[in-house]
């Protein structure tokens, strides 16, 4: 019996190796030595499976490994790159990036590629873990699929994606486009469903998965397949995926919606059949615990509102603000400014309150969240609710940076007092012995792929709106 | 734990210094502070980290994701300030920084790897330094009485001492909820679902240890309580303490008059409401098969003997109970149905105003109830009940809401008691001459240092002296100054029947009273107890009962043979 450790390294050996092989052929723009390219692959994959060692994982957490892997090692290229061309200047990284946009998309492909094998056949059986709810899994993840597709096709409609999207059957008709777009975006749903089932522990973790898998499908689907489906070589140059920006934001947009609908199915799903059986029964019931939640996550959004709203007084966003509810004043868009932040701080209440196991995971949670409203908020709904139409461009993002920062500081700053609102409560739950275990029973174990999403979300959900732009 | 955390953030600070010099390459050549603040950065890290914390590459890739953040705070926003200039939050800025991100980010994998090894291998150094034990034995803390004297001061004892070891609470109590008891009425009336209105104890309680049992004596010299044995503990058990909470409530007083002890309802327990409920059920039920006028009118009879707050809201509760039951029963006559009030002073609800008594009076009288006014229950048999001015009411059920006595096994502790037999406390809820004896609620005459005389004993009163006396027990056991009880009653509320109350409240600046009554007052009076009832479930049941009622008629089963 070949143990684990081994079996694991093997596949990502192989996975590895594949996804060199795949990188030599399918792009247009690596021109490294082919030998090179696929010992080190081969290596990296094997190297990279043996430092996650004997830890349970399946598909869903491997996938999101090999995600975060591929985008150290993305950077780790580049800054040899860097090195051995023997340019130590800041602005010049910039540059060595955008030439190695493509070994980005291919690294991230390789990683995918390394969740499947790695993930399949070094999969090891983990006492106590929750069975795969195939039928859960499907009819949850379909339905969010339909409702993300819905989203995101109303950009395709506006942008004239359909057509293209047709010409995978060979056809140019904007229904065949969006009947073809809708059983995608369904299969997508139901394979997030099948993927990530056991690794979601709430809907906050699972905005996370969701927002990944859209960057994922992002590189996998117009990026790649799309043009090959349509007979054309891939291009992953960093000027057509300039192009492609809007696409991206709507993969983000459409994974955020997928995890969002799929958590609150599942959920309710658990709720309805699992949690109220009186064998599972906490302490502290889902109501209270709701209601609670709701309340701390308003209460610690007021810093972070604060900290955000001092970018927008120098920015002069605050009048735009105001425009939400038919005012000009920057008093009246402090105001609103103020309530939206308290919804979201009320929200992460609900969605998080599970997540975090200590302060630097709260820290990096409360970041993601930020940067997932970045793109809701003014990239997507700020604009719609004001002029109806998506703005899903490089200006557009380009524009926003400040507003990233803010929601960026927001996060960080909503993350940092609710978790200190939250170690007051569970300081007073905690002196009853019964509540400590069950809590800890609630927690996230140690090992699970959580670093390697928020790694891989946050530095990709920020770098690449940069480097497009 | 506090030095524990300084050493594990001493190794993050050198993990720190050691990890930064890889910005160098990417930006801030050579410059010193990059390592004065990656050592910063890595010793805030390393305080973070759970002792129980995930492998190295969980760590690198933690510490990776928030490098980028980290960046952005750093590099657009403090260093351009720093420099005196504008935050750098433009696309532009955001270009021109991006090395420095490349040199961020493989400063923090590095130190999230480093540091987790280096953390392992400190481990020894690590282990947290074995706790002190507490000075001596804890301080045991001994609460007899589980009404809501007694467990609102474990509550504030809980609050007030979170984890504390050096303090041990037990709470002894001969039921295991907390009744609440301005609800009762409604159970009696089939409005409430019994459960609904107690909380159970082992729930809300969190450090606590709830005893089930009957306190049969005290011995304060031996500072011993010993309970009464059960088909369990068969032999009597005994708490030791080193303080003793006295809230055990009142009885019913029923004034040496065996016959209506043996005959009448009381209406203090969950047990009465149900049985009480139960009564009117089976006696309507005898009544539909009775072809006796004079047996069924004397079974449709009901008598509550007491015209106070408790008394008034049962009698309104069984009177909406019982004309509502007539419809499922077309063969009785609703003139038979009555229910009667017998109060042995001028005006019902003495706690009130005389506007709202009359009001009262007037409103209950128009809805069927019936009031004996300046008239006593003298004697009750099985079949009818006694006046005194003498009359003779011929009715098989008989409540008893006209007079209580502070519970029995305060006479047998020798402490001074005052002339209905509440135990004489100060006004910080000791007993004189009794260390670490403290009494409160319905069981202590607590003297009101504002208006002179004692304090009534409800529960809004026994709620608020809960609070003090939890706070001057740790005082005592700290060494402290003792507080003194105020507190002046915001006001009361009584319901009186079908979607009508009446309420008297106090101003929050002066203190004038003001007076209202009928559905406003109602709708405050469900507002109020709703908001008061412990325990968010059994709130959300309470509401849905309620909500229930607007729709269907109120039960009708019949759940014990009386
Ligand atoms: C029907 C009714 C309605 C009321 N409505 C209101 C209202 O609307 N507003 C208001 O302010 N007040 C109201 N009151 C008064 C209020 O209930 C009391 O003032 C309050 O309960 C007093 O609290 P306590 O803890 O001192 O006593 P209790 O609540 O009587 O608690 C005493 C506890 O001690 C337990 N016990 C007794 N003897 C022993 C023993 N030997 N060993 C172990 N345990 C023992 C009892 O089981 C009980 O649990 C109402 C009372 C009744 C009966």
């Amino acid at each position: 019996m070949i143990s684990l450790a081994y079996r694991r390294m093997a596949a990502g050996g192989l996975a590895g190796f594949l996804g060199a092989l795949a990188m030599l052929f399918l792009p247009s723009g690596i021109g490294a030595n082919p030998f090179l390219v696929v010992v080190s692959g081969t290596a990296a994959g094997a190297l990279f499976a043996a430092a996650l060692g004997s830890r349970p994982l399946g598909p869903g957490a491997t996938l999101v490994w090999g995600l975060g892997g591929a985008f150290v090692l993305w950077m780790a290229g580049c800054a040899l790159d860097l090195v051995t061309s023997g340019a130590f200047r800041g602005g010049s990284m910039l540059d060595i990036a955008r030439v190695h946009f493509a070994a980005l998309v291919g690294l991230s492909l390789a990683g995918i590629l390394f969740g499947f094998v790695a993930g399949t056949f070094g999969v090891s059986p983990e006492p106590g873990r929750a069975r795969l709810r195939v039928a859960r899994a499907l009819c949850g993840g379909g339905f969010a699929g339909i409702v993300g597709g819905w989203a995101f096709g109303k950009w395709m409609e506006q942008a004239g994606f359909f057509p293209l999207i047709a010409g995978i059957v060979g056809s140019n008709s904007a229904h065949v486009g969006a009947a073809l777009h809708f059983a995608i975006a369904i299969l997508i749903g139901a394979s997030f469903g099948l993927l990530f089932q056991r690794e979601i522990r709430g809907v906050g973790s699972s905005l996370g998965w969701g927002a990944a898998y859209g960057v994922l499908w992002w590189f996998l689907g117009p990026l790649t397949l799309l043009p090959l489906l349509e007979g054309a070589r891939p291009d992953w140059s960093v000027a057509h995926a300039a192009g492609l920006f809007g696409s991206l934001v709507g993969h983000i947009v459409y994974g955020i919606i997928v995890g969002l609908l799929y958590a609150v199915v599942d959920d309710l799903w658990r709720w309805l059949f699992e949690r109220s059986d009186p064998l599972n029964r906490q302490a502290e019931g889902a109501g209270i615990l709701a209601l609670s939640s709701i309340a701390r996550g308003a209460a610690a959004s007021i810093g972070g509102g604060l900290l955000f709203s001092v970018v927008m007084v120098r920015t002069d966003q605050l009048s735009r603000v105001a425009q939400l509810v038919g005012a000009h004043s920057s008093v009246a868009g402090f105001f609103v400014h103020l309530v939206i932040s308290a919804l979201i701080g009320a929200s992460y209440g609900v969605f998080f309150h599970d997540e975090a196991t200590d302060d630097r995971i709260a820290l990096a949670w409360g970041s993601l969240y930020g940067l997932i409203w970045w793109f809701l908020g003014p990239l997507t709904l700020f604009p719609i609710l004001l002029g109806g139409q998506f703005t899903w461009t490089t200006v557009a993002a380009s524009e926003g940076v400040p507003s990233l920062l803010g929601h960026l500081l927001y996060g960080m700053g909503l993350a940092v007092a609710f978790r200190a609102l939250e170690r007051r409560h569970l300081a007073h739950l905690f002196i009853d012995a019964r509540l400590r275990k069950s809590w800890l029973r609630r927690r996230r174990p140690a090992g699970s792929p959580t670093p390697a999403l928020l790694l891989f979300f946050i530095a990709v959900g920020t770098l690449v709106p940069i480097i497009l732009t | 734990m506090r030095a524990q955390m300084q050493r594990r953030a001493a190794l993050g600070f050198g993990c720190g210094v050691i990890c930064s010099p890889v910005v160098w390459p990417f930006a801030h050549p050579l410059a010193l502070w990059v390592p004065l603040l990656g050592g910063a950065a890595g010793a805030a890290f390393a305080a973070a980290v759970p002792r129980e914390s995930g492998g190295w590459l969980d760590d690198a890739f933690t510490s990776g994701a928030l490098a980028l953040p980290f960046w952005l705070l750093l590099e657009i926003i403090v260093l351009p300030l720093a420099g005196g200039g504008q935050p750098a939050w433009t696309a532009v800025g955001l270009r021109a920084a991006f090395g420095a991100l490349a040199g961020w980010l493989f400063f923090g994998l590095m130190l999230g790897a480093v540091l987790n090894r280096v953390l392992a291998a400190a481990h020894v150094a690590l282990t947290p330094v074995p706790q002190a034990p507490p000075a001596g034995k804890p301080v045991r803390v001994l609460i007899l009485g589980g009404g809501f004297a007694g467990v609102t001061t474990a509550r504030k004892l809980e609050k007030l001492l979170g984890a504390d070891p050096s303090f041990d609470i037990t709470l002894v109590s001969d039921s295991n909820a907390l009744l609440f008891t301005p609800m009762l009425a409604e159970v009696a009336g089939s409005s409430l679902e019994p459960t609904h209105i107690s909380t159970p104890l082992r729930a809300s309680l969190r450090r606590t240890r709830v005893v089930r049992g009957h306190a049969v004596a005290v011995d304060l010299a031996e500072r011993r309580v010993s309970l009464q044995p059960d088909d369990v503990q068969r032999i009597a058990r005994t708490l030791e303490y080193d303080h003793l909470v006295l809230a055990l409530g009142s009885v019913s007083n029923f004034f040496g008059q065996s016959n209506i002890e043996r005959t009448a309802h009381d209406f203090k327990s969950l047990t009465d409401a149900i049985r009480i409920r139960n009564a009117v059920i089976a006696n309507f039920e005898r009544a539909d098969r009775e072809s006796d006028p004079v047996v069924r009118r004397r079974l449709l009879r009901f008598v509550v003997a007491g015209g106070g707050f408790a008394g008034i809201e049962l009698a309104g509760a069984l009177n909406d109970f019982a004309r509502g039951m007539l419809a499922e029963y077309p063969d009785l006559d609703a003139r038979d149905v009555r229910v009667t009030v017998v109060h042995a002073r001028e005006r019902i609800l003495p706690e009130l105003g005389p506007e709202l008594a009359a009001y009262a009076l007037a409103k209950m009288s128009e809805r069927g109830v019936q009031f004996k006014l300046n008239t006593r229950v003298r004697d009750a048999s099985a079949t009818a009940v006694f006046l005194d001015p003498p009359e003779e009411i011929a009715a098989e059920t008989l409540v008893w809401t006209a007079g209580t006595a502070p519970n029995r096994l305060l006479a047998t502790l020798g402490v001074e008691r005052d002339k209905r037999g509440a135990v004489l406390v100060e006004a910080t809820l000791a007993v004189a001459g009794h260390a670490g004896l403290w009494a409160l609620g319905d069981c202590a005459s607590i003297p009101d240092l504002a208006a002179g005389g004692t304090l009534p004993p409800t529960a809004q009163y026994a709620l608020r002296e809960a609070e003090t006396l939890a706070y001057n027990i740790r005082s005592a056991v700290r060494g402290a100054t003792l507080r003194t009880f105020h507190f002046t009653s915001i006001g009361a509320l009584c319901v009186i029947g079908h979607q009508s109350a009446c309420a008297e409240l106090r101003t929050p600046l002066g203190g004038r009273k003001v007076h209202f009554s009928g559905l406003f007052a109602w709708l405050m009076w469900r507002v109020v107890y709703l908001a008061k009832l412990p325990g968010f479930d059994r709130k959300v049941r309470v509401l849905i009962d309620w909500v229930t009622e607007l729709y269907f008629p109120r039960d009708t089963v019949q759940t014990i043979e009386l």
